[in-house]
């Protein structure tokens, strides 16, 4: 890293670039991504190449997943075994469901249900008849789709809060149903159990087995943070967003050829789908599924998670999972005052923050520039000079530096105005001055022509007077004062006391 | 048969009450509020804490003045939970970006944070309220109806009538109808939307505080008492037609009747299937609710 600081800049790292040597970018196999993002430039300062890494995001998310899959297994206890499930567990959940509100821009709230849905399918045909664990997964995949293709039909027709209060209509009619249901919920007070388990249950006291299981959840939530970024990033994401860029979402996405119903609806299958197997895969992890998966209660949960993260990003869903999951679990003996501080961290994060955690940081960077344009905007004075007319209102800022530069002449000049100058100039208007003078007399020469004092000969060697040009072709010069002068020198002096009165008056 | 109305008619003016209020805030303040089931609790509880005081302080537990006490109490503690909601997400947020959203996540927090400290405070036991139109029975021929179900019914008739004409004439009604319709007009013409909106939240919680009331002589007051009348009567107000009064009344008697009919001709666990299986067929046809054309006036 070279050592080249500027201001804030000094925080980027830099590597330097050998100048005879190729720099090989190294892309993800099958693909034209690459891992990260680096931009080689010029130092602006030390003219040296270097590389700027300009997108840190795949590392933090290296580092948080890898501290995500080590945590538990470094501390080997069951109670941080059985956190980090859930937590991988409800981040599973929540990126998808990130995908479904953020990128298809349903507000769903039947995610849970989906997940409930692919989870009792599961158990149930795992206990019926016997169907090992792979198959569990692939029928809760088919489920979910299913439950996904049901809750979309109506979401043709409605939309933002009737669609919302619908798919929460839903969920309650799902727990309802298996709480009414023989077959489904009829055992434990609606919970269902027996299913085939990746790992089995004795196993599941040892430690290798806890740590295996933990691996697989965290598998899952791989998986769906793969889902997330093939569709997220991928071409249909695109689609989507440009469509939802726009107020009009459907007409302006229809004006450019996105079928934007079609596009929001394949996400929002392929998330179902993905929803119905992390329900199946919950099935084969815990050997079945439990009604809290409907309750309302813990739907809520999920959302504060959501919007605690930041609504629309998949980072934002994983770390507000962590937080409340890690407050709901980790202190249980603070009784309810737990929910009471997510439902306080949610408050906050609606009223103070635009987006959750994560777009916290782009509203600092905005309060920071708003503070610096009003502040700019505000300043009345710079250099000890006052600037009444620097304001909002003058978009050319070179046009404020001229003004600064010539007030600062006159400021000057107004300084070397003395008796001695003026009777220096009375002695011999024309010729060789002193340097103070000289300059004075150059500042009056350059001056506009509108209004500028000139001499006018009403007869030649007889007599003088002092005008004013208009500084308008057509329009004639108007006489100042009725003062005529015998002289050529003593109406040039005259000129040049009047310059001189204007000069200290202004400003 | 009688029976059947009197139930279906008791259902509807609970379900109405508190539909209407969720409708109310919805169509002038543009804010849909998922804590009015913690509104509802919160009427509910400064209820019972009133009969509690009457109870020990001065023994009695029975008679006019408690009643009225019990509902009054009732709908001013509600009216002011209500204000609270208002003061903590439609007062910092009304103005700003996405508010719809915004709104909707701050008023679920509201509720998850207010059922918390209902636990904390009275413990998950439910509550009894005082049987306030007591426990005769009126006889009509072979049929015989409760005094509490024609107490409720008649209460909720008068109360939604009082409301509807309070909205249609007089000036603070005239302002919310003009809110209603174009919130950023009414602004121009010199309605207050803040003032309007914190009216309007208090005017759906005293709805809410009555539905309590009247709802905590079935079923008692508990914590988690607010979540069914809040699924319920926000199903109602989306069937009706958020904003709608009228189409909110009516879904209201649609939905108590269906679910009256259910549960003496089928069994209760019907119940839910036939409400949601009535709400999609109405929102089938009409995607905007029975009485529903504000969604277009409004967006």
């Amino acid at each position: 890293m070279s050592n080249s600081t500027v201001g804030r800049r000094r925080l980027i790292p830099r590597w330097p670039v050998r100048t005879n040597s190729l720099f090989h970018r190294i892309r993800v196999p099958g693909t034209k991504r690459s891992l990260l993002r680096f931009e080689g430039r010029y130092n602006p300062k030390t003219l040296q190449r270097e590389l700027i890494l300009k997108d840190k995001k795949p590392l933090f998310w290296m580092i948080g997943l890898f501290a995500l899959a080590a945590i538990p297994i470094a501390v080997g206890q069951q109670l941080v075994f059985s956190i980090f499930a859930s937590i991988c567990f409800f981040a599973a959940i929540n990126v998808l469901w990130t995908l479904i509100i953020g990128t298809a821009g349903l507000q769903s709230f039947a995610s849970l249900a989906t997940v409930g849905v692919g989870a009792y399918a599961a158990t149930y045909l795992s206990i019926t008849y016997g169907v090992p664990w792979p198959v569990m997964l692939v029928i809760g995949t088919l489920f979910g789709a299913l439950m996904g293709f049901i809750i979309s039909i109506p979401a043709r027709k409605l939309d933002g809060l009737y669609y919302a209060l619908l798919t929460i209509g839903i969920s309650e009619f799902c727990r309802s149903y298996i709480t009414q249901s023989k077959a489904l919920g009829g055992q434990f007070n609606g919970a269902l159990f027996g299913a085939d388990r990746i790992v089995p249950e004795e196993a599941m006291q040892t430690q290798s087995g806890q740590t295996i299981s933990y691996l697989i959840s965290f598998l899952v939530l791989l998986i769906s943070l793969a889902i997330f970024r093939l569709v997220s990033g991928g071409r249909i994401g695109i689609l989507l967003r440009t469509a939802q860029a726009s107020k009009e979402d459907e007409s302006f996405a229809a004006a450019i050829g996105i079928d934007f119903q079609r596009a929001r609806m394949f996400v929002f299958l392929i998330a179902s789908a993905a929803l119905g197997f992390v329900g199946a895969f919950y099935a084969t992890n815990q050997g079945g599924a439990s009604l809290s998966l409907f309750s309302l209660n813990q739907m809520l949960l999920l959302l504060a998670m959501i919007v605690i993260g930041g609504l629309g990003k998949a980072e934002g869903a994983v770390v507000g999972t962590v937080i409340v999951v890690f407050l709901n679990q980790w202190f249980t003996s603070w009784g309810p005052w737990r929910i009471v501080l997510v439902g306080v961290l949610m408050l906050a994060s609606v009223l103070y923050t635009r987006n959750g955690l994560f777009g916290l940081r782009q509203q600092l960077i905005e309060i920071r520039e708003r503070r610096k344009a009003l502040s700019r905007a505000t300043r009345t004075t710079r250099y000890g000079a006052f600037l009444p007319e620097q304001g909002p209102e003058i978009s050319d800022k070179g046009i404020i530096v001229e003004r600064e530069f010539e007030r600062a002449i006159r400021d000057q000049l107004r300084e070397w105005i003395t008796p001695e100058i003026i009777e220096e100039h009375r002695v011999s208007p024309l010729g060789q001055h002193s340097d103070h003078l000289e300059r004075i007399l150059n500042y009056f020469r350059k001056q506009p022509i509108s209004n500028k004092y000139v001499v006018y000969c009403e007869s030649a060697f007889q007599a003088y007077r002092v005008v004013a040009l208009s500084g308008i072709p057509g329009v004639p010069p108007r006489l100042v004062d009725d003062k005529t002068y015998s002289n050529l020198d003593e109406a040039y002096h005259a000129v040049f006391l009047r310059r001189i009165n204007d000069l200290k008056s202004q400003h | 048969m009688i029976e059947l109305i009197a139930s279906g008619l008791v259902l509807a003016s609970m379900y109405g009450l508190v539909a209407v209020g969720i409708s109310l805030t919805w169509s002038s303040v543009g804010m849909l509020n998922l804590a009015q089931g913690f509104v509802f609790t919160a009427g509910g509880y400064v209820a019972f804490l009133f009969a509690q005081y009457m109870a020990k302080n001065f023994s009695i537990r029975d008679g006019v003045l408690l009643s009225l006490g019990v509902v009054l109490l009732g709908m001013i503690g509600s009216a002011i939970a209500g204000l609270v909601v208002g003061g903590l997400a439609f007062l910092p947020l009304h103005d700003r970006l996405n508010f719809p959203v915004r709104g909707l996540i701050a008023t679920l927090a509201i509720s998850i944070i207010g059922t918390q400290i209902f636990m904390l405070i009275f413990g998950p036991q439910s509550k009894p309220l005082p049987q306030i139109f007591g426990i005769k029975r009126f006889r009509i021929g072979e049929f015989s109806i409760a005094y509490g179900q024609v107490g409720t019914i008649v209460v909720a008739t008068v109360v939604l009538l009082v409301v509807t004409l309070w909205m249609r004439r007089s000036r603070r009604g005239l302002q919310m109808r003009a809110m209603m319709m174009n919130p950023l007009g009414a602004n121009m013409v010199g309605v207050s939307v803040r003032t309007t909106g914190m009216i309007a939240l208090a005017i759906s919680g005293a709805l809410a505080g009555l539905a309590s009331v009247l709802l905590g002589q079935i079923f008692f007051v508990s914590p988690t008492s607010g979540v069914q009348p809040l699924i319920v009567g926000l199903i109602i107000s989306l069937a009706g037609g958020l904003g709608s009064m009228p189409g909110t009344v009516l879904a209201a008697v649609l939905l108590g009747f269906a679910e009256a009919v259910t549960a003496r001709y089928t069994q209760q666990s019907f119940v839910p299937f036939v409400q949601f299986a009535l709400v999609i067929a109405i929102l089938t046809f009409r995607p905007r609710g029975l009485g529903g054309v504000l969604e277009d006036v409004r967006e």
